[in-house]
């Protein structure tokens, strides 16, 4: 707050450009039509939660819900057939819609559909994975008699489409200032779902409070590191940072405190170890839905912002901090590789993953070369399905007190459901990397791109964390065949309409980008780079 | 840090600080970053939202020697004004009285926070230090201009430049309303409990205790709530001290609660008897004799 007066304050100082020139900007409304399309259903959402009977409102979320992603992907489809190739830049430069952009909105829609799918569900669990009244206190009276009604609070649907358009917007913010908004319109959401679960409501109420603290903290960072690179460049456009950026008569002390700053608040969003401590707990305590919504569209939205700030703003200096970030990313992928090794529970395991996934997206985002950019953001399509799909699998694995997630649960799983072991099965081997599976493209992109930016030894590393992240995902395979079922395990669920969608959707997705890769590959690589 | 961003914005006026100026923020500055640290430090919200409020004037008077007029008083008038008292709203309404807890869960983690966190601002503040020597210089800013520090160039910054960002904040703000109404707002028909219902969980053990607070009692001398109830024997009762409200009152009428407790001087009973035994004690037994002389006779 009080940093953004400062900020204002030293706007109002400049006066090298006039502001607007008088007139009120130009807006492209047919390029920005599917983010207006997401946040004019959240916003409509809102209002039916107040006008509408409470046994009316989750159909009518739902289809709303759905209705706004497909409309969006309509109206993002039609000005993808005839977008111009070099990208264009709409509002006074706020929003830049160019190829990369238009790539992360098309993965986020696909993503947000099949999150919503899980959201929606409730054919699992009667009534859903969300608490009917979030504000009853847990472990009262009023808590145990609402335990036994089977409603949902379905704000949880406008919330999650306004997280989506933040997402949405942070990929495509061409000003630090729309991407700090975007970053809190997009966390302020995900910090309220993740204490909404039925079941566990201690622990899911934690998980908010615990994401909400570390959060505001990354956004201080951020907003801090905005603040300096404002006082280094006059302007918090990505493209006048790099102008001044590639003359040298200023003070880099601005420059670098400022982007470190700026970095920090980004890894923090990515779950990039060291700044990854939240990512275990939150991910454990969240709804499963949620946990998925996470793990796949916001890892699409930080690294996407990522991408672009440090391509467009930070490349001339690359050579300077490019070090720094060779170290988090082999501490983020030996973190998520080794503590991933002691993990019990299924759903800190996969978040340990993604801290490792993290540390692998991250080389291929300081190669900052176009086939870089183009690796990464393949392997973010390629890891939010088959995320999605392996925490849709999870939330089918349910005993009397609701989801089994300790391990020891899932032993002879293959034995009591030979389907859904065999999904959880491929979707593992995905996440590891094995050839004819999503994740062994994603990876190959990304460690060659890499390769040709001269980053081999980061490589070797990789590749090392790799296979010891293996073995744990190999010791769920063998636990799942080779282990005799407990006398009182869990039951596998059979999934209603929703969750089979999307999970069929991200299994289907894994196995199409795995066997055919081309066809997304040569989208992310038809390249006109970043418009700003 | 504010402080430092501050001497940024006024070595940017055209290089040249006039002395009331400098003045002005050798006052203001160090003012503005006490602010911060004691919101920081300070143990009761309700302080640490007025440390907050320093800092928040601090800016604010700042600004108006920047000749930024139009905000530094929207700044007073929204921020300070509104904002803080709100805030200060809210937490009167959650209770004041909630404190740290002091337990620390992991070994030595506050130590290294505190070493790391001031590592981290020396750095920041040397960096920023450096780093004043060879900014560039902005124009200073012409309060009667349209595009100056008044409302107009504000005005033009966020309905031209910043069009985009301005209005996803209402997106933000949506958020944030249906946030507080989820969390709070409990929609469900509450049905209130009968007076059976309510002296049932009494006696289960639901409440804290069976019976309601004590009130200030028998030998009370005041009925303010600061005042602590007695107890038959005379003690105070420990229930009706507020948590919240410092009890003077229970230190002021010590000597009387002890006198009425029996703790204090003790009432001996043959002081009733021992220095006045010539006047009043034959009289005593006399009245009783006669009495007993009396009933003996009727019978």
């Amino acid at each position: 707050m009080l940093t953004s007066s400062v900020l204002t304050s030293g706007l109002l100082a400049q006066q090298g450009q006039p502001p607007g020139q008088g007139g009120a900007p130009e807006i492209d409304y047919l390029a920005i039509l599917p983010i207006i399309i997401i946040f004019g259903a959240a916003a409509v959402g809102v209002l039916l939660e107040a006008v509408l009977p409470k046994h009316q409102r989750w159909s009518v979320q739902v289809g709303l819900s759905i209705l706004a992603i497909v409309g969006a992907g309509l109206a993002f489809a039609y000005y993808v057939s005839d977008a111009p190739t070099e990208g264009i830049t709409t509002i006074a430069g706020a929003l830049s819609i160019d190829q990369p952009a238009l790539f992360l909105w098309g993965t986020l829609l696909a993503l947000g559909f099949g999150s919503i799918l899980l959201i929606a569900d409730r054919s699992v669990e009667p009534g859903g994975a969300f608490v009917a009244e979030a504000a009853i206190r847990p472990g009262t009276v009023q808590d145990r008699a609402q335990a036994q009604t089977t409603g949902m609070q379905t704000e949880v649907f406008p919330l999650a489409l306004f997280a989506l358009g933040g997402m949405m917007t942070f990929c495509a913010a061409n000003d630090l200032l729309t991407m700090f908004i975007a970053l809190e319109v997009l966390s302020l959401p995900l910090y309220l779902l993740c204490g909404l679960a039925r079941r566990r409501r201690l622990l899911s109420q934690e998980a908010a409070v615990k994401y909400f603290l570390l959060g505001a903290f990354a956004s201080a960072f951020f907003l801090y590191g905005l603040a300096l690179l404002y006082g280094y460049a006059g302007s918090v456009k990505l493209a006048d940072i790099a102008t001044a950026a590639a003359g040298t008569d200023r003070s880099d002390a601005l420059l670098f405190g400022g982007l470190g700053l700026l970095v920090v608040g980004l890894l923090f969003k990515g779950s990039v170890g060291p700044f990854h401590t939240w990512t275990p707990d939150v991910y454990q305590g969240a709804p499963t839905p949620v946990t998925a919504f996470m793990a796949a569209c916001t890892k699409v939205a930080a690294f996407g912002g990522m991408l672009r700030v440090l391509t467009v703003a930070f490349e001339s200096t690359s050579w300077e901090w490019r070090g720094v970030l060779w170290g988090v990313a082999i501490v983020s992928m030996v973190i998520g590789a080794i503590l991933g090794l002691t993990q019990t529970d299924v759903k800190r395991m996969i978040a340990y993953s993604s801290i490792a996934h993290a540390g692998f997206l991250l080389i291929g985002t300081i190669a900052l070369t176009d086939q870089g950019v183009s690796a990464t953001m393949f392997y973010l399509l390629a890891y939010g399905f088959t995320t999605l799909a392996a925490f849709g699998v999870v939330s089918l694995v349910r005993d009397s007190s609701g989801e089994a997630t300790h391990l020891s649960q899932w032993a002879g799983l293959a034995k009591r459901s030979p389907l859904i072991a065999a999904v959880f099965t491929f979707l593992l081997l995905a996440l590891t990397g094995i050839p004819l599976t999503s994740g062994f493209v994603g990876k190959f992109v990304v460690f060659s791109a890499a390769i040709e930016d001269g980053m081999a030894p980061l490589v070797v590393i990789a590749l090392v964390a790799s296979a010891v992240a293996a073995f744990f995902y190999l010791r769920v395979i063998v636990l799942m065949y080779f282990s005799e079922p407990a006398e009182d395990g869990p039951t596998v669920s059979v999934p209603g309409t929703f969750t089979t969608a999307a999970i069929t959707l991200g299994v289907a997705v894994t196995v199409l980008l795995g066997v055919l890769p081309t066809v997304v590959l040569d989208w992310a690589t038809a390249g006109g780079g970043f418009a700003s | 840090m504010s402080a430092v961003l501050a001497q940024a914005v006024t070595l940017a006026q055209g290089g040249e600080v006039s002395t009331g100026e400098a003045v002005a923020f050798w006052i203001l500055g160090p003012a503005a970053v006490a602010g911060a640290l004691g919101m920081i430090l300070a143990r009761n919200a309700v302080h640490s939202a007025l440390w907050l409020v320093l800092t928040m004037l601090s800016l604010a008077m700042i600004y108006l020697t920047q000749r930024a007029t139009f905000l530094g008083f929207t700044q007073i008038i929204v921020y300070t004004g509104a904002i803080m008292m709100l805030f200060l709203f809210v937490l009167m309404l959650a209770g004041r009285d909630s404190s740290d807890s002091v337990v620390e869960v992991l070994r030595g983690q506050r130590l290294a926070a505190g070493l790391l966190g001031i590592g981290l601002a020396v750095l920041v503040v040397t960096l920023l230090g450096r780093s004043l020597t060879d900014t560039q210089i902005a124009a200073p800013l012409d309060p009667y201009s349209p595009e100056g520090g008044g409302a107009g160039g504000l005005g033009r910054l966020i309905f031209g430049d910043f069009l985009f960002p301005f209005e996803l904040s209402a997106a933000l703000l949506i958020v944030a309303a249906v946030g507080a109404m989820l969390l709070s707002h409990s929609g469900g028909k509450k049905t209130k409990k009968t007076q059976r219902e309510l002296v049932e969980e009494r006696f289960r053990g639901q409440h804290d205790r069976p019976s309601p607070l004590p009130g200030p009692g028998v030998f009370a001398t005041a009925n303010s709530v600061a005042t602590p109830a007695l107890l038959p024997d005379g003690s105070v009762a420990p229930e009706s001290l507020s948590r919240i409200i410092d009890s003077a009152a229970a230190e002021e009428f010590r000597d009387e609660i002890r006198e009425v407790s029996g703790t204090g001087p003790e009432a001996d009973a043959h002081a009733l008897i021992t220095p006045a035994e010539g006047a009043e004690a034959p009289g005593g037994e006399g009245t009783d004799g006669q009495r007993a002389d009396s009933e003996g006779d009727k019978a």
